[in-house]
């Protein structure tokens, strides 16, 4: 398999026939096992009703006109490829440019501020604070610990956990009595969840954060579950398997002023919406300070960087707990929100499922990381509620984990990478040069 | 103007160190002391153990035997062995590396700034708050970048991409980066390797600029003797892990011992 | 009181059952040290966590659970067919793995190699990869569905007894396939050209590839060896409780605890591990608390985590790979 054709040929046929395999009927427990190749291949479908073929010869066709394609543009595109990119460069440079910065912010927060009014289910709501917004903030302090310092934390889920048990102990829905046997108001738990994933987030890191890369992945990955295993069995706790009782609802009762989040969504959107701002805010301070570039000095060689007086330990530590408090409020927020606190809502396959969403919108990237994450979540409600084409939610890992094999492929640098990160990539490509051991991040666009 | 002479103030006092790893012993009973203000090198053929002991005064590797002690401009002597490499770091005592590791992805300007930044303290809350305090320790480490950069040669490339700059540019990057810290001592690891002969009479007025003008006391390990000859004051021999000889460079030339060690490499060496 | 008396009667009970549980200890850690070579090999030639290994093994499983089910059907072997069925079932499992890991390989791991990809990358692919062949398996073979092989022979069969206690025919099958496979592969990676080659390129690829050393092909290898292994485990995991989508996570990270400990990039640090973590997952069942077993999930990942923090080279150290 010499010629570079064949071996293109052949590429995009086992390509098809995995793409074949990958959409076509899904097998069950209840049918013979080869239920589910077969029917991928030997099906007869009917298309626009106008011809019946079994599936293998649609895809094969499907293939050999993809590489036919692909054939036509290497010949006769460098001239198209450079019209667009002509085109595309001014409009790009003006995004890039710092004044025009705020007038992005402006319209960001506009049309953030008018969802409610132009969502006007109730369930689709309940669903964009939950499953979006939620995972925006998860995803941001994630992106603190992955993408400003280049630690592989499979653990995250805790810090999540965390927030929402202790956001159902201290409001007395949980089997264990509240501190001091008195309940307080949700709202006011939220001072106390983001603080206490702070301080596990150090005490954890502490240990750990001396390993390398790849242990550390581990190390967390253990941890991960651990407390999976071990929060599903103390019944007598945590309430076991079946979770919390409801937790109440977030109140404000400041004497003069009463405030009842009900079981509309929308207020927990506006509390979501302004927590969500505030994080953002301060992470991008932190970006551009010295601690900032502590991190990114760290990221790029750590020994350099102590040779000049970072204390690597101390900055890892630090974004350990800086990205715990937001994942910390996520979980008192989830809590005030969903009311059931349950060891279903935390596996490990969380920790995995946020950073998806920081890689795939650009890790280190601020607004990268929400965009990818609103792009995903959206995606994923979306195909789970309206299942298009008979579309099960599990298959949707199955395309995420090829996504995310392709993605690291062709762009690394996730939806939005930023000018430095791809100075990063590609001087790394080309030199095979660099201390770029760890992760790649960029700035703000 | 700054005298080029030394003083008699010990920086650094290395008494009876020895560096073992496995069964392999890199440094044996190696006693050493460096001068302030003084242009010191440390010379000697390959293996020698000229690296274990610029990683023994840095923290990176520590003597199983012996003490090392650091005594800043101000006088307070600390124990270097047993101490992380950042903290000596912060105690005045800066680096560069053989091959030039800057920060590849920053700019020539972010990559001194952090070398002028202070990194004591937790830093979070200054940084979300930006109170006075940050924002002048902000604005002095700018100033301090931009007058190490005019210092260096590298002011025009400020906003240059570090991995652009050219071999010779990322040494002296490396070099005002480490300069930023404003240490007591430098220590060069092989400057000139890799540069041509005019880059090497750049490079020896640089390091003689480092010495007079900022007051950094400078230790070297190179290999170039004639750089060696011409920059140092002061030369340490190593060879087989231990001290072969110390003296002036003209006593050093003469030392018959050193030159048999070298067995004529000593002329080969000056070569690109 | 009460805790003394649950050491107690954990170690009475010890006492009492022992033989079955060092069968069982031993019939679990030739699994989890065949999975074990797989990760460790890969770490020490690319120094690389293959998170995706652990579904490697249970595609292995599947594959050898589909053809045993093709030939025998619904009966039930015995004797020679017995033999001829447990080696189609591990050589099945291998090949299938086989293909898997290099499939792997090829498409998460190799363009990323091309590029100069920093870790991140590999690690992230690798989980990629993990979450695509799980699914995959889970949508084409059902969530729900637990295959298991045809009866090569009689289920919960037992050879003999020792000691008051039944050994099954299983454990013995496993047992010696995997002693047999362990040595095949010690003997491939120290004598052979091939495995010297391996590890060569564990300690210096560069230095390897400048001698001629052909580092694809080697690290080709390197996954065919680790695939086949853990494929002979699913067929042999897949006789024991059958395959499902999701075998590979558990036993995965129990075998990836076992390299860990026995030394990340030694084979015999592998097998020794593999062999520690079977036995002592068996003996530690009767201190999980209320008889819980996820609880003895918790003390293997702590020694993980405990082996990580305190002595990461692991038990034999890391001889094949590189060094900190």
């Amino acid at each position: 398999m010499r010629r570079p054709e064949v071996k293109r040929l052949v590429t995009v046929l086992m390509v098809m026939a995995m793409v074949t395999l990958m959409t076509g009927e899904s097998g069950d427990a209840s049918t013979p096992p080869t239920t589910g190749p077969h029917g991928a291949f030997f099906e007869k479908v009917s298309y626009f009703g106008l011809f019946r073929a079994r599936r293998w010869m649609v895809f094969l066709t499907l293939g050999l006109l993809a590489y036919g394609l692909m054939f036509l543009y290497q010949r006769y595109s460098p001239p198209v490829r450079k019209r667009i990119r002509t085109v595309t460069a001014t409009p790009k440079r003006l995004v890039q440019m710092r004044s025009s910065r705020f007038a992005v912010y402006a319209v960001v927060i506009v049309i953030a501020l008018s969802i409610p009014h132009l969502v006007t289910q109730s369930y689709w709501m309940y669903l964009i604070v939950e499953q979006v917004g939620v995972w925006i903030l998860l995803a941001e302090g994630l992106n603190v610990v992955v993408g400003f310092a280049g630690l592989l934390d499979l653990g995250y889920v805790a810090f999540y956990a965390i927030g929402a048990y202790i956001t159902a102990w201290m409001t007395g829905v949980l089997p264990a009595p509240p501190l001091f046997h008195h309940a307080i108001p949700t709202l006011w738990v939220i001072p106390i969840g983001v603080l206490a994933a702070m301080v596990v987030g150090i005490m954890l890191g502490i240990p750990t954060l001396r390993l390398r890369g790849d242990y550390l992945a581990i190390v967390t990955l253990g941890f991960a579950l651990i407390i999976d295993d071990y929060v599903g069995n103390q019944n007598g706790i945590t309430g076991g398997g079946e979770g919390s009782l409801t937790v109440p609802h977030f109140s404000v009762n400041l004497g003069v002023w009463h405030y009842h989040w009900g079981l509309n969504p929308v207020p927990y959107y506006y509390l979501c919406l302004i927590f969500v701002v505030l994080f953002v805010v301060v992470f991008s301070l932190l970006e551009h300070s010295r601690v900032g570039r502590s991190w990114v000095a760290l990221r790029e060689d750590e020994v350099a960087a102590e040779s000049i007086g970072i204390n690597p330990l101390k900055y890892k530590v630090m974004a350990f707990a800086v990205g715990a408090a937001s994942g910390g409020f996520a979980g008192v927020l989830s809590a005030g929100l969903v009311g059931n606190i349950n060891p279903t809502m935390f596996q490990y396959q969380a920790s995995i499922n946020i950073l998806i969403l920081v890689i795939f919108g650009g890790m280190g990237s601020i607004w990268g990381v929400a965009l990818g994450a609103v792009f995903v979540q959206v995606i994923t409600s979306y195909m789970d509620n309206y299942q298009p084409w008979g579309f099960q939610i599990n298959d949707l890992y199955m395309y995420i984990g090829a996504l995310l094999i392709i993605m690291m492929i062709f762009r690394p640098a996730g939806l939005m990478p930023s000018r430095r990160r791809r100075r990063e990539i590609k001087d790394f490509e080309e030199t095979g040069e660099g201390h770029l051991d760890e992760v790649l991040t960029g700035d703000e666009i | 103007m700054t005298d080029a002479a030394t003083t008699t103030e010990t920086v650094f006092d290395v008494r009876d160190i020895t560096l073992r790893f496995g069964g392999v012993v890199s440094l044996r009973n190696v006693s050493m002391h460096m001068n302030r203000g003084e242009i010191l090198a440390v010379i000697g053929p390959n293996g020698a153990g000229k690296t274990s002991l610029f990683n023994s005064l840095t923290g990176v590797y520590e003597p199983q035997e012996g003490q090392i002690d650091f005594t800043n401009r101000n006088g307070r002597t600390i124990a270097v062995i047993g101490k992380k490499t950042h903290r000596i770091a912060r105690a005045g005592v800066s680096r560069t590396f053989q091959a030039s590791r800057v920060f590849s992805a920053l700019t020539v300007f972010e990559n001194v700034k952090i070398g002028a930044e202070d990194h004591g303290g937790i830093g979070v809350v200054g940084a979300i708050l930006r109170g006075p305090a940050t924002r002048r320790g902000e604005h002095a480490s700018d100033q301090l970048t931009l007058e190490l950069l005019d210092f260096v040669g590298l002011r025009k490339d400020a906003n240059l991409i570090a991995s652009a700059l050219s071999y010779g540019g990322r040494r002296r990057l490396e070099i005002a980066r480490a300069i930023a810290t404003d240490p007591d001592v430098i220590l060069l690891d092989e400057p000139a390797a890799g540069t041509n002969p005019s880059e090497k009479l750049e490079l020896a007025a640089l390091i003689r600029r480092v010495r007079n003008e900022r007051n950094v006391s400078v230790l070297l390990i190179e290999h170039d003797m004639k750089l060696v000859m011409s920059l140092a004051e002061r030369i340490y021999v190593l060879n087989f892990g231990g001290v072969l000889a110390e003296g002036t460079p003209a006593e050093i030339r003469s030392n018959q011992a050193v030159v048999e060690a070298y067995l004529g490499t000593s002329t080969n060496e000056g070569a690109a | 009181m009460g805790f003394a008396h649950f050491w107690l009667s954990g170690f009475d009970q010890i006492r009492i059952s022992f033989w079955a549980y060092l069968f069982v200890g031993l019939q679990n850690g030739a699994l989890y040290a065949m999975i074990a070579v797989g990760y460790t090999l890969v770490y020490g030639v690319l120094g690389l966590i293959n998170f995706a290994h652990g579904d490697v093994f249970m595609w292995g499983g599947f594959g050898a659970a589909f053809l045993t089910r093709g030939i025998l059907g619904p009966s039930v072997a015995t004797g020679w067919a017995t033999v001829g069925l447990v080696f189609a079932g591990l050589i099945m499992g291998g090949l299938v793995s086989i293909l898997v890991a290099v499939g792997v390989e090829r498409v998460a791991y190799r363009p990323l190699r091309r590029r100069h990809a920093p870790k991140l990358a590999f690690l992230i692919s690798a989980i990629g990869a993990s979450y695509f062949l799980e699914t995959l398996a889970g949508k084409e073979f059902g969530y729900g569905t637990n295959l298991f092989p045809a009866q090569v022979f009689p289920v919960g069969q037992t050879m003999f007894t020792v000691f008051n206690t039944p050994v099954r025919t299983l454990t013995i099958i496993t047992v010696v396939a995997g002693a047999a496979t362990l040595v095949v592969a010690d003997r491939l990676v120290r004598a052979t050209k091939l495995g010297r080659g391996i590890r060569a390129v564990a300690q210096d690829s560069e230095t390897s590839s400048l001698m001629g050393v052909n580092i694809e092909k080697t690290i080709t290898l390197t996954f065919i060896v680790g695939g086949a292994l853990a494929g002979a485990a699913g067929f042999m995991y897949s006789l024991q409780s059958g395959i499902e989508w999701n075998s590979g996570v558990e036993l995965g990270i129990y075998a990836f605890t076992a390299a860990v400990l026995g030394g990340i990039g030694n084979l015999r640090g592998a097998a020794l591990g593999g062999m520690v973590i079977g036995l002592f997952g068996s003996f530690a069942v009767p201190f999980a608390f209320e008889g819980n077993t996820q609880w003895v999930e918790i003390y293997t990942f702590l020694i993980l985590i405990g082996v990580l923090i305190f002595r990461p080279t692991g038990i034999l150290g890391e001889k094949l790979g590189r060094t900190a």
